[in-house]
């Protein structure tokens, strides 16, 4: 065939940029039918899953990071060099004071509330922590949490929660998120809450919830009126028994051993705060989990 | 009066930056390192660099800026693996006029086609996958990596030769 030496044909022919006569020449080739029947399949394929929403947050989660620990140097101070050096440490400080995120956090055990510039309320729940930026907040209300916490949100622009799993967006309301490793769930008291996150779009009003776990949306309806953790107590529907195991050890700063040995299950219920042998018996009771719990409040799970 | 000069440096137009470009150049590494995990993290990197130095980038030119960045952060890595893709479709759907004795023997063949892509030099690789899936043209592709189009071609070209050649059912 003349394009034997030619070493560009097939990029023209896929390109649509062979001419007629060539064409026609290939189509009676004995390979046109391979290339034409891998052309076919190759262009059926697809990249690995991609989670924009998740790229996004944890790109903003680096940026945010990195501005936690601006880089300073140690500058000698040479005569001729000292006008420069005063001028970036000015710019240096400026730019700490307008651009560092504010951050709170609950340790375990505790919970911190705290008012945000515009008046609007937040509780933290034990183990989390939010960051936001202190300027320009009235236009730009925007916060990254990890863990949980109870928003009172005073009306004005938009507010949005950031978090590894999703997005929240409000006007003025009051509202729970709760975002935990693999595990994510919002519950709306008042106004209304737009959750984001992944492809999921959802709205919820007073008195509803969702919970995401696996990437699979849960929707319910929920009778407090407050959140349960506000009020010395951690109230679960539905979720995977690890994850109330975690929030049992991040309410009474505590280690569980043997959480090796949970079985997949679902826990639908509540437990104290304020006494560890009762929240134990509610759990661990009632989903029938073997456990020994001592004089020094070591609680081991045992297999069962 | 004319419309403000945009600023990747405002977090609303650095979002839709990132939504434009970023899958795109999350592909572009996965191309040539096969380890979607370390193609995000690249990406993510690119983005953090973008927002460090948005004052100095005119908005126009933050596409090639990015692609820059990926293709650097990836010469800094080391670790390969195996590009695989994902077969959509069974091929009855696409290859109505095969026999059945080759349908029956489509799994073989998406083990070829698998390997054969996996063995393309990453150069062949990149450009190849960049035109078939994201459908980017060769214009597109040069400039992206920053060669003429006649280069695009004749990676194009050699990657379909070498497709062909490393797949045995067309040696009958």
């Amino acid at each position: 065939m003349e394009h034997q030496n030619d070493d560009t044909y097939l990029a023209k022919w896929l390109a649509g940029e062979m001419p007629e006569n060539e064409l026609h020449d290939f189509k009676k080739s004995s390979t046109y039918a391979d290339y034409k029947f891998l052309i076919d399949v190759v262009d059926e394929l697809e990249t690995p899953d991609y989670n924009q929403q998740k790229n996004y947050s944890a790109t903003l989660n680096k940026i945010a990071k990195q501005q936690e620990k601006p880089v300073t140097k140690v500058r000698t101070l040479i005569p001729n060099w000292a006008y420069a050096a005063a001028a970036s440490v000015v710019l240096f400080l400026g730019y700490s004071f307008f651009f560092q995120e504010t951050t709170y956090n609950a340790q375990l055990a505790e919970q911190t509330n705290f008012k945000l510039p515009d008046g609007s309320e937040v509780l933290l729940n034990a183990g989390s922590e939010i960051a936001f930026n202190k300027f320009n907040w009235d236009n730009n209300r925007t916060l990254d949490l990890t863990g949980e916490a109870y928003f009172k949100v005073k009306k004005g622009s938009k507010f949005t929660v950031i978090t590894k799993e999703g997005e929240v967006a409000v006007l003025g309301t009051q509202f729970t998120v709760n975002s935990r490793n693999d595990f994510y769930n919002v519950t709306c008291f008042e106004g209304k809450v737009k959750v984001t996150s992944g492809k999921l779009n959802h709205i919820l009003t007073p008195g509803k919830a969702i919970s995401i776990q696996d990437h699979i949306a849960t929707p319910y309806t929920t009778i407090d009126t407050i959140p349960s953790w506000t009020a010395q107590e951690s109230s679960f529907n539905n979720v995977a028994i690890s994850q109330v195991v975690t929030e049992l050890e991040r309410q009474y700063n505590i280690t569980i051993s043997g959480k090796e040995n949970l079985q997949d299950a679902y826990f639908s219920g509540r437990f104290s705060h304020t006494n560890l042998q009762q929240a134990l018996i509610t759990i661990f009771d009632t989903m029938e989990i073997r456990y020994t719990f001592d004089a020094n409040s070591n609680v081991s799970i045992q297999k069962y | 009066m004319p419309d403000p000069i945009k600023s990747v440096c405002e977090q609303r137009v650095f979002e839709e930056v990132f939504n434009t470009y970023s899958k795109t150049i999350r592909n572009f590494i996965y191309y040539k390192c096969g380890d979607s995990a370390q193609a995000e993290d690249l990406t993510q990197d690119a983005f953090v660099k973008l927002w460090n130095n948005c004052a100095k980038v005119p908005f126009e030119k933050t596409k090639s800026y990015l692609y820059t960045l990926a293709n650097n952060a990836f010469l800094n890595e080391v670790a390969h693996k195996k590009v695989i893709l994902k077969h959509q479709k069974s091929f009855t759907s696409i290859a109505t006029h095969e026999s059945p004795e080759f349908i029956y023997r489509e799994k073989e063949f998406k083990g070829e086609l698998d390997r054969a892509i996996a063995n393309l030099t990453e150069k062949q690789r990149e450009v190849f996958l960049l035109n078939r899936i994201e459908n980017k043209k060769y214009k597109e592709i040069a400039e992206m990596l920053d060669i003429s189009v006649k280069a695009v071609e004749k990676r194009m070209h050699g990657a379909l030769v070498s497709l062909r050649s490393k797949i045995e059912h067309f040696k009958k």
